[in-house]
């Protein structure tokens, strides 16, 4: 072994305990190293495995093609593989929905969807059905057989009267689940039915399309040319659909691997913190040492190698325990991820067939390889400044040094009176570079630790739900804008004969938990201002929210005195965003409906304001209840939010839900499934990242008990003095507690202070980003509590070991100790 | 229980052995040892006769595996480790041969320390007294690495004798200082001893020292042999 490899090695096992405190900081590296990669690319690894399995491999569909357009773009170079499917219309059936479709068969494979038996319709009669829909039909057949259909086609743009026709069974598909389950099925017609059926210019193809070299490429370069296609040929944004989940399943999200990067730059940092301060603290203590080398002979290449080999060495030992320790906890973190949402969803249930069929591998060789190389890095990293240091040292100086390597007054005013309190201030002031890097390496990941907290406080579930709904339950009729067949559903009829009354408002309110029911309305309005197709509404805000609807104004003024004239609305900011010509001073020309009534109506948007879902009903004009409610000669009361004593009473959701039954007509909503949602969302979210950034702060704490031991290390003989001289065991460890309480205190400051102060526009940017849905600020005073108890609790024990360790040896071997 | 008051210090059977089996030394073998309060009592012999660890054991800083220490009457091992801590700053002051100052302190603070660890106020004028009978009065303000080996001694002499303790233990307080500072402080240890009342017990080589003492105890092979 070559003489530098032996004294590193052997320096290694002589400061055992500095060495195995580097080596946990570099085991905490390398477990987050390897486990944020391969937890992160196998999350994406399954869902996209679930996504090829369950979703269709077209990359876009152009809506409303027709038949001229759909030639050209066949024959377009960038699409390398295209299919058809265009809607005919619907089988007339009491419950179940069954669509009917023409489908070609490249239309076919990019939808994923596969015949049981026999082939695709040709001739105008055929039809390609499943046991499902022929037992919804309440007939039999095979291959070959007659079976009768009602149905209903597309005619103007909407579903027709119900005919009756033969048809001839060609195919069959299977049955998934959900089918069976939703009554919900797919049936296969003809182009031949389609172009006999349809009128020619009702006849819209979906066109599916690949694009060309799309596994060289990004999603973002796919994306772009999906656009550019669309706009060659006139399809606007909103006809187009492009498959975002198999896109992303497929391609390279160029998002993906900054965002990682940055997460492993941060774990980066915190281990070379962490290990540069323990190399620092301790470093002093070494000049002799290295002095003695250089003076035998050492250069300073040799010097700076034994401090480089020391550490690698320790990294040696350090980073396969980090490997397996992370290979351990991928695999533990995804089954508890399964166990935890399996039983979520169709997409979960595939996700964790997946996992346990093992089809498709967690593990990597260049996660491991990455985990290495970027821990060797940190180490290396780490050590530049240590190895400079010691270098530097030079022979005359380190023999003199006492070992505190630091250049001591010869005089100094000092205490008339010394306490225990005295003497940490003086050990602590006269270490204060040690002191200041111990804190600030703490704190730094302890003030990263509040930013996010902050982030994560303010996601609050509740605040998310609240924000989504007005109450704790809201009921609104069933309406159905676009079926024909059932034209009753249209909310100019449902106006009609609005089962939201004052009759069923007031049975409601009489339930007991009930506090009050506060009713919105709705005024189905159109103009030429928005674009073609789109319907919008006024809300009828009631009086009570007032206030919160001029709070919300961003921009104008408006009172909802005003608001009460009917000829100004509140433009919620949202419909800014598509209209951005629109803007406070603008007069919409409005055609109102109201049941069979059409009427224009100029109003003007007199503010922009911000509102939550829950206010607005997504609903983009805001005017005073009792003017909305002029504009309609028909009762335009469509929600009924209700203000309930308690969240989620039971009793009174029974109630409600058997009110909502035997009307038939009306649904409801609950603020506690929102609120479920949110919550299991957010508890997964945290669980996370808070044990991502519990491990990086194990890591830092690292520091800490490399700075306390070192401490107690290097006045060894200085302590045991003080005990010959009658300082008892308790003084000891009141004087290691103040000692320790001093960083923990500093770190505290600086962690909660300034990651407080700084977490504030991280939530402004969240809030103006909608990350989490985030709305208001909330101190994260649980994980400021959290990091101060147990920081505090941290260096009790570890101040206790420390001089529970001090007292191992005996008191006459502590005053001779000598370095 | 040791009740004669003339002896201030009792050493009964006293056993320190270090190692086991073949590799066992006996330090203190058997030892009974009487001290007369304000006595100089000098304690010589060859290196590893075992005279240091007995200074240790009679100081309270070590334990013995057998045996009993009686100071002012009070069996010291039957302390817990606080009681014994308060007892030797209370009742016993150390002076080491390598001075063991305190390096982060200076003079002043060095020589307040056992009384800020009693808990005592520090009056002003009995420490400045100390430091003008030792000689020092002008270091005060200095850091133990900007003083001479005898001024450092002096300092320890200092913090030895501020408790006004009963019993003043020194290990080869002498061993490294020339000869000239060895006489010196010597005498200013004899004297201080002298004027306070207090009892010294000390460790030496030195023939000469020793001959300054009013009794010499003799120990070899961790026994005392010449009492």
């Amino acid at each position: 072994m070559k003489m530098t490899t032996r004294v590193a090695y052997d320096n290694m096992k002589y400061y055992k305990s500095r060495n195995i405190l580097i080596g946990i900081a570099i085991v905490l590296t390398t477990l987050l190293l390897f486990v944020i990669p391969t937890v992160g690319k196998g999350m994406a690894d399954y869902q996209f495995a679930a996504v090829r399995k369950m979703y269709p491999s077209w990359h876009a569909l152009y809506r409303n093609v027709d038949e001229e357009t759909v030639r050209q773009l066949a024959a377009h170079h960038d699409i390398s593989a295209y299919g058809l499917r265009s809607d005919a219309g619907y089988m007339n059936l009491d419950d179940a929905d069954v669509a009917m479709m023409f489908m070609d068969a490249k239309g076919l494979e990019l939808y994923k969807m596969e015949l049981v038996k026999g082939g695709l319709p040709e001739r105008e009669d055929e039809i390609v059905v499943s046991e499902g829909i022929l037992k919804e039909l309440g007939q039999q057949g095979d291959i070959g057989d007659t079976i009768t259909v009602p149905y209903q086609v597309y005619r103007g743009g909407e579903l027709d009267l119900t005919e009756t026709k033969e048809f001839q069974i060609c195919g069959f598909f299977e049955d998934s689940d959900s089918n069976l389950e939703n009554r919900i099925y797919t049936s296969l017609v003809s182009e031949a039915f389609l172009k006999e059926e349809v009128p020619k210019e009702d006849i819209a193809y979906r066109f599916l399309l690949q694009i060309n070299d799309s596994d060289k490429t990004t999603t973002d370069n796919i994306e772009e040319t999906i656009k550019n296609i669309a706009g060659q040929f006139g399809i606007s944004e909103n006809e187009t659909n492009i498959n975002m989940e198999y896109l992303a399943a497929n391609y390279i999200d160029p998002v993906t691997i900054p965002a990682v990067i940055v997460i492993m730059a941060i774990i980066m940092l915190a281990g070379i913190i962490t290990i540069y301060s323990i190399y620092y603290v301790s470093m002093n203590q070494r000049i002799q040492e290295f002095g003695r080398l250089k003076a035998i002979g050492a250069t300073r290449r040799q010097i700076k190698q034994i401090v480089l080999r020391e550490g690698l060495c320790v990294a040696a030992f350090a980073i396969p325990v980090g490997l397996a320790l992370g290979t351990l906890s991928s695999k533990a973190v995804m089954s508890l991820f399964i166990r935890m949402f399996g039983d979520e969803s169709e997409f979960m249930r595939a996700m964790g067939e997946i996992v346990a069929s093992g089809e498709v591998s967690l593990f990597y060789w260049w996660a491991y390889l990455i985990a290495v190389t970027v821990t060797l890095c940190t180490v290396y990293i780490s050590l530049l400044r240590p190895m400079h240091k010691a270098a530097k040292i030079s022979e005359v100086e380190a023999m003199r040094a006492q070992g505190t390597g630091k250049k001591v007054r010869s005089s100094r005013k000092g205490y008339e009176y010394i306490t225990i309190g005295r003497l940490t201030l003086r050990n602590l002031m006269d270490n204060k570079k040690k002191s200041a890097i111990t804190i600030i390496s703490m704190a730094a990941t302890g003030v990263f630790l509040m930013v996010v907290a902050t982030v994560l406080s303010c996601a609050n579930p509740r605040e998310s739900a609240d924000s989504s709904m007005v109450g704790q339950y809201e009921i609104s009729p069933i309406i159905e804008e676009n079926d024909k067949e059932h034209p009753e559903l249209k909310w100019s009829e449902v106006q009609k004969d609005n089962p939201m009354d004052e009759t069923l408002r007031q049975q409601i309110e009489k339930l007991p938990g009930v506090e009050k029911v506060d009713t919105f309305s709705s005024i189905k309005v159109t103009g030429d201002m928005f674009m073609e197709g789109d319907s919008n509404a006024i809300n009828g805000v009631p009086e009570e929210y007032a206030k919160e609807l001029e709070k919300g104004i961003e921009r104008g003024k408006v009172t909802y005195e005003e608001l009460k004239s009917g000829d100004k609305v509140i433009m919620d900011s949202a419909l800014n965003h598509w209209y951005p010509d629109l803007d406070v001073g603008s007069k919409l020309k409005l055609t109102v409906h109201d049941g069979d009534r059409e009427y224009e109506k100029e109003v003007e948007i007199a503010a922009v304001g911000n509102y939550r879902s829950g206010l607005t009903n997504y609903a983009w004009l805001i005017m005073a209840k009792e003017a909305a409610d002029r504009l309609c000669e028909n009762n335009a009361d469509m929600y009924f939010h209700v203000i309930a004593d308690k969240d989620y009473d039971q009793t009174l959701f029974e109630s409600l839900e058997e009110i909502v039954k035997s009307s038939g007509k009306i649904q409801m909503e609950t603020w506690k499934s929102r609120y479920d949602n949110w919550k299991s969302a957010m508890a997964t979210t945290s669980g996370a990242t808070y044990a991502f950034l519990g491990i990086l702060a194990l890591i830092s704490v690292m520091n800490l008990v490399n700075t306390m031991l070192n401490s107690v290390h290097v006045r060894k003989k200085e302590l045991g003095m003080m005990q010959a001289i009658g300082m008892s065991d308790s003084q000891l460890m009141k004087m290691l507690q103040m000692e320790g309480l001093f960083y923990t205190a500093g770190t505290l400051l600086i962690s909660v202070g300034l990651g407080s102060i700084l977490g504030y526009p991280l939530f402004l940017y969240a809030k103006k980003d909608g990350m989490f849905n985030i709305t208001t600020y909330h101190y994260p005073a649980a994980a400021a509590l959290i990091v101060t108890v147990v920081l505090i609790l941290l260096q009790i024990l570890l101040a206790v070991g420390i001089g529970k360790s001090v007292r191992k040896d005996s008191l006459i071997d502590r005053v001779r100790f000598s370095e | 229980m040791n009740t004669d008051s003339s002896k201030i210090l009792v050493v009964e059977n006293l056993v320190k052995y270090y190692g086991t089996g073949e590799n066992q030394v006996r330090a203190v073998d058997h030892t009974d040892l009487e001290i007369e309060r304000g006595k100089f009592t000098a304690i010589v012999g060859r290196s590893g006769s075992g005279k240091s660890t007995l200074l240790h054991l009679i100081g309270g800083l070590d334990r013995p595996d057998e045996g009993k220490v009686w100071i002012e009457g009070k069996d010291i091992f039957a302390l817990k480790d606080d009681r014994l801590a308060e007892f030797r700053r209370k009742k016993i002051g150390f002076i080491f041969q390598d001075f063991n100052l305190i390096p982060s302190l200076n003079v002043w603070e060095n020589i307040v320390l056992p009384l800020g660890l009693d808990n005592r106020k520090v009056r002003r004028e009995d420490v400045e007294e100390v430091l003008e009978k030792i000689g020092i009065a002008d270091k005060k303000d200095a850091m133990p690495n900007a003083l001479s080996g005898g001024q450092k001694q002096r300092t320890a002499i200092a913090r030895a004798l501020v408790t006004s303790p009963a019993m003043i233990l020194a290990d080869e307080p002498t061993g490294n200082l020339d000869s000239q500072t060895e006489l010196e402080v010597m005498s200013l240890l004899k004297s201080c001893v002298k004027d306070m009342g207090q009892t010294l017990v000390m460790i030496t080589h030195d023939e000469m020292i020793a001959q300054m003492s009013d009794r010499m105890i003799e120990i070899e092979d961790g026994k005392a042999v010449n009492c």
